[in-house]
């Protein structure tokens, strides 16, 4: 299988901290990979290292058989990756329309994805002119993700969609990120194991800033000593 | 509706007692000082919101607070001021500008270039240096012998103020046109190129931070239309000038707006994407950065127009006289072009009671739709919140900063030169509209649009109110003395109402609580 | 503890070696100078004209400069609160110093203590917007606050008081101070008082109240977590802070024949920015050191320049804030991480 991203033992800095110390994420094209590990590990960091918004200082991050690191961040994303951050980042001045279309790399991205958008989550159509504040939880996740959709993207960096919700709502969250591997790739990282295990193929722990075990997440599953010991009691 | 009154009580009351106190003053004046006040103050407060709405949209979007900004404005005044009165002077410098400005056109080129040619660590670090100097040599040879006719500060028969006193009776002081000195033409236009280019690359190799992906083709455009412009101009000089001389002042005074605002605007992008954006990791510096700036800025504009205070004339179309005039209606006006006009027996001046506020108004709403209609302005309104994601939404947000602070600092300059016919220029006009326009924004909020107006404008009503109580004095009630309000109470007043209101309202009127 | 006497003091001397040099050399600065030029001490104790006289007058501006920026290096460096008004603190001593002596006759120590009593005050009126307003807009108010003052200062209505744009002039300075005369004496006085000064801001740093200051500068909210009342502390250092200040204001209308309003405009709060800049922000002894580079350097390039040199000045600032933030102390300590990591938060507490 092809892979699309490889990320090569990339060293990132903090401010004078140093955060990850050699990371290795290999996502074959298709697929859902899903980073693991405990809070602070370093799961977000590599994610935004990946898109450029915390340069890695050393390694190579390699897209689409093109190293990527030290480009810009903008120029990165340009590239077909969308990512939805940690805590969604819905931009509050703007109403739920605008949040979708200001993701528009080319002209008219909006209106062609606009029906899939609303297949896929139904809830966004009735609310499209009120403001990103007016949202709760689960919405605003809805829209983070719709977001990501908006343009043509290869890859999607998804960084904890389960945070904080209701379990409906994630049951629902999980049928639309399975919907949506169907065509692009994604990088998952998900503290809920019980999610990502039904999610993904493959998995990368990452433990300390290191990349420290790789592989199929079926035979993770089965691992209960690696669980046990990277990712606590689960 | 309930929460809405719960929710802004604060805010209600404050603006309900400053209805009352607007009500209470227009009481004890006569209609026609009241209307002439009131235009008054909506004339400063649309000066000042031109500062203070780019200033906001600044320190909205890039955190950056631009203590320059009064001194942008101050600057603006002086190049239109220039364009209009000495046009000459401003035919003459676009060839040198067109061609300092091309070498920086290409961008996005040097650090690419930088990547293709491998240097040896210690040639990397001196080469950036190497470059800056010997571009700052080349233009320190080539500028001084660079024919440029301008006047004399030093001598009160050419300087400026000589000029500007000309000018408003009419008359053009003949202006011997400057030659090459020691230097050939050609060779003082390829030096002025090439010390471009170096610069450019020179400060392009300083922050070497991320790399661009790929070479973007229209910089190559731009530094070629730069190139024609200045190749135009130089062949072209001696018929342009004559074409402007010959316009009709008011054509002049449109075309001396717009070059003061777009170079304001070219102004505000060079700072930023040279000075302020090495910076953004050290916001304190920027601070003090800005106040740098702000220091030289007026040096330079002492160096160049002189300490002297001098007058703008105000374009015919608002200088009419005799006649009807003062207008009693809008069709005298139109007819004459009279400089004044009545309202309610109130002699009012056109240019700066009626005309600026308009523009005021204008600027108000346009930027208003830019930024509520646009996908730029949408861009403005989230990067606002939250930068990282807007690029990584694969948005060069860079872009957008340059262009928001150029963008403010446009507005601030189209502010100086709407100023200079009616407050006159003068090396501090910078600085007392900034402290109106920091005083207008902590009033209405740092970074809200609306509360940027709203705050100019009281800012603008109270000091034109205070300064006619001035004059006509203030009954006490219940004794027979008459308080007279004395000119350092003007500033004095507004800095109350803001050290008040921001202890009521730590975020001022209409800013969002933390 | 039974520490031989002789070896503490030589212990003393070779930890700060540095400084005793420094003291040493300004001691002897006026005859040093007086001998280059030919003069005998005695002539300058006598006073007499020549470079030693002049070379005491730069160091008196000096002197007083130092003590400015250091009183501002106490609220910006040390307590991070950036304060757009320091001028008027400043001018405030500078102002009262001349009207209560030319307008109202008092004697010296009566106007010093009317001019403590004023630098009290201002520091409260200062202080009563800390509560509420952090961060930018204690710099827009505190800019405000001292614009009003430059402008009151320069109306034309208090002309008679304060000299308008012209300036304050005509303050008789008591003969045994005076300047013009017993400049030798001026300048051993101001030294005297710059040492003591900057002992005790050293002292009130290393003391709980002075790392309290510290902790509010790197995290005002987690001091205040720690169970501090923040606003008493900023009011010390503001108070100290405006009493240093208005001390050097009294020292500088005894000196200078004309106080210039441009003591009260906002270049002057830039100027002692400029100073702790170029020396090292929160270093207090880059208040000292920047005070000597930047009077240095003014003078030279006025000399050899005249009229831009201000705009060179500027530059050399822009060049400072690009290329040395830490400034010459600052970058000199370095080595020590501690501070370069005050200084990261103290840019965070205002990102
Ligand atoms: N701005 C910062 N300054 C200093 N340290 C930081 C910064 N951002 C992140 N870190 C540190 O980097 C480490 C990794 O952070 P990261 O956000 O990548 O963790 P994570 O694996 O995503 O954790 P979580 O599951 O809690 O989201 C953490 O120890 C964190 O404290
Ligand atoms: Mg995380």
């Amino acid at each position: 299988m092809e892979t699309i991203l490889d990320v090569q033992n990339i060293h990132t800095f903090i401010g004078q901290y140093h955060i990850l110390q050699g990371v290795n994420v290999r996502v074959p094209q298709g697929s859902i990979t899903a980073l693991l590990g405990r809070n602070g590990a370093g799961k977000t960091t590599t994610l935004k290292s990946i898109i450029g918004l915390t340069p890695p200082r050393e390694g190579k991050v390699i897209y689409e058989g093109k190293e990527v690191q030290g480009a810009r961040s903008f120029d990165i994303a340009a590239k077909g990756i969308g990512f939805v951050p940690e805590h969604r980042a819905i931009f509050r001045d703007l109403t739920v329309e605008e949040n979708l279309k200001i993701a528009e790399r080319v002209k008219g991205d909006y209106l062609r994805k606009r029906d899939f958008i609303f297949d896929l989550f139904p809830d966004l159509k009735r609310l499209m002119t009120l403001s990103g504040t007016a949202l709760s939880g689960g919405q605003q996740q809805m829209l983070a993700i719709a977001r990501a959709l908006v343009p043509e993207n290869h890859l999607l960096l998804i960084d904890e969609p389960s945070e904080g919700l209701a379990p409906v709502i994630i049951e629902h969250m999980m049928k639309a990120i399975q919907l949506l591997a169907k065509d692009s790739t994604i990088v998952l990282v998900e503290q809920n194991f019980l999610v990502a295990s039904q999610l993904a193929e493959y998995y990368v722990i990452i433990e300390e800033g290191r990349s420290v075990q790789a592989g199929n997440m079926k035979d993770l599953v089965n691992d209960k000593a690696a669980i046990h010991r990277y990712l606590g009691a689960a | 509706m309930n929460t809405f009154l719960r929710k802004n009580t604060v805010l209600l009351i404050t603006l309900a007692a400053i209805l009352a106190l607007f009500i209470a003053a227009a009481q004890g004046m006569e209609k026609k000082d009241f209307v002439i006040t009131l235009l008054r103050g909506l004339s400063v407060g649309s000066l000042t919101f031109l500062v203070a709405s780019g200033f906001s949209l600044i320190f909205g979007l890039l955190d950056v607070l631009n203590l320059a900004h009064g001194t942008l404005f101050m600057i603006g005044a002086y190049i239109g001021w220039t364009v209009f009165v000495r046009p000459d002077t401003f035919v003459d410098l676009l060839t040198p500008l067109a061609l300092i400005l091309s070498g920086f056109a290409l961008g996005d080129v040097y650090p690419l270039l930088a990547t293709r040619i491998r240097f040896g660590l210690s040639l990397k670090r001196i080469l950036p240096w190497a470059l800056v100097f010997t571009s700052i040599l080349l233009f320190g040879w080539i500028l001084p012998r660079y024919p440029i006719a301008i006047w004399n500060v030093g001598n009160y028969g050419q300087s400026p103020v000589t000029y500007s006193f000309m000018a408003d009776s009419g008359t053009r002081l003949p202006v011997l046109p400057a030659a090459f000195t020691e230097i050939s033409a050609p060779l003082a236009l390829i030096g002025l190129l090439l010390a471009s280019i170096l610069g450019a690359f020179g400060l392009a190799l300083f922050n070497n931070t991320a790399q661009p992906l790929k070479l973007n083709w229209k910089k190559f455009i731009s530094f070629a239309i730069l190139l024609l412009v200045a190749l135009l101009t130089f062949i072209f000089n001696d018929s342009l000038t004559a074409a402007l001389t010959g316009l009709s002042s008011n054509w002049l005074f449109v075309i001396a707006v717009l070059v003061a605002t777009l170079s304001g605007a070219g102004l505000g992008a060079l700072i930023e994407s040279t000075l302020i954006r090495p910076l953004y990791i050290r916001p304190i510096y920027q601070l003090m950065l800005t106040l740098g700036m702000s220091a030289i800025g007026i040096e330079i504009v002492r160096a160049i127009w002189g300490r002297p205070e001098f007058v703008m004339p105000k374009p015919a179309f608002f200088n009419g006289s005799g006649g009807v005039c003062p207008a009693t209606n809008f069709a005298d006006w139109w007819a004459n072009n009279c400089s004044t006009i009545l309202l309610l027996d109130g002699r009012v001046r056109v240019y700066n009671e009626i005309f600026i506020p308009i523009v005021g108004v204008i600027v108000l709403i346009s930027i208003w739709m830019l930024l509520q209609r646009t996908r730029l302005g949408m861009v403005i309104r989230a990067g606002v919140q939250d930068r990282e994601m807007v690029e990584a939404l694969g948005i060069n947000v860079r872009r957008v900063f340059t262009m928001v602070f150029a963008l403010g600092v446009g507005l601030a300059a189209l502010g100086g030169i709407l100023a200079a016919p009616s407050m006159g220029l003068s090396n501090a006009m910078g600085e007392s509209l900034f402290l109106n326009a920091l005083i207008a924004l902590a009033i209405g909020g740092l970074t809200n649009y609306p509360g940027a107006a709203l705050g100019s404008v009281l800012v603008g009503l109270i000091q034109q109110f205070i300064i006619k109580y001035g004059q006509i004095g203030i009954a006490i009630p219940f004794t027979d003395i008459i308080f007279k309000p004395t000119p350092p109470l003007v500033p004095a007043s507004t800095v109350l109402l803001m050290v008040i209101i921001l202890l009521i309202l730590p975020n001022g009127l209409l800013g969002k609580k933390e | 503890m039974t520490q031989p006497t002789n070896s503490r003091l030589s212990a003393f001397f070779s930890s700060n070696r540095a400084a005793l040099l420094t003291l040493l050399a300004l001691i002897l600065l006026p005859f040093i100078v007086g001998m280059m030029d030919g003069e005998s001490p005695m002539m300058v104790f006598a006073n007499e004209s020549g470079n030693s006289k002049f070379a005491q007058g730069l160091a008196i501006e000096i002197f007083i400069l130092a003590l400015y920026a250091l009183s501002f290096d106490l609220i910006f460096g040390i307590t991070g609160m950036l304060s757009f008004g320091h001028s008027m603190f400043f001018g405030v001593g500078a102002y009262l110093t001349g009207i209560s002596i030319k307008t109202f006759g008092l004697s010296l120590p009566a106007t010093l203590g009317l001019v403590f009593i004023a630098a009290i005050v201002q520091a409260i009126l200062f202080g009563l917007v800390l509560p509420r307003v952090k961060g930018i807009t204690f710099a827009l108010v505190t800019l405000g606050l001292g614009s009003v003052f430059h402008i009151v200062v320069m109306s034309s209505e208090l002309g008679p008081y304060t000299g308008a744009d012209v300036g304050l002039q005509g303050v008789i300075v008591p003969a045994f101070i005076s300047p013009a005369n017993e400049r030798l004496r001026f300048y051993f006085i101001a030294l005297t008082i710059l040492i003591l000064v900057y002992l005790l801001y050293k002292r009130f740093v290393d003391s709980p109240t002075g790392r309290v200051c510290v902790a509010i500068r790197e995290n005002e909210g987690r001091a205040r977590m720690l169970g501090y009342n923040t606003f008493y502390f900023k009011l010390a250092a503001l108070t100290l802070s405006s009493l240093t200040a208005a001390l050097a204001g009294f020292m500088h209308t005894l000196y200078q024949p004309i106080v210039s309003p441009n003591i009260a405009n906002m270049g002057f709060t830039v100027t002692a920015l400029l100073i702790i800049l170029i020396g090292g922000v929160g270093t207090l002894s880059g208040a000292l050191v920047g005070a000597v580079v930047y009077r240095l350097l003014d003078f030279g390039l006025r000399r050899y320049i005249g009229e831009s040199a201000s705009f060179i000045s500027g530059a050399v600032y822009v060049l400072f804030v690009l290329f040395i933030p830490f400034g010459i102390v600052g970058t000199w300590k370095m080595k020590s991480l501690q501070i370069k990591q005050g200084w990261q938060r103290l840019q965070k507490l205002f990102g």
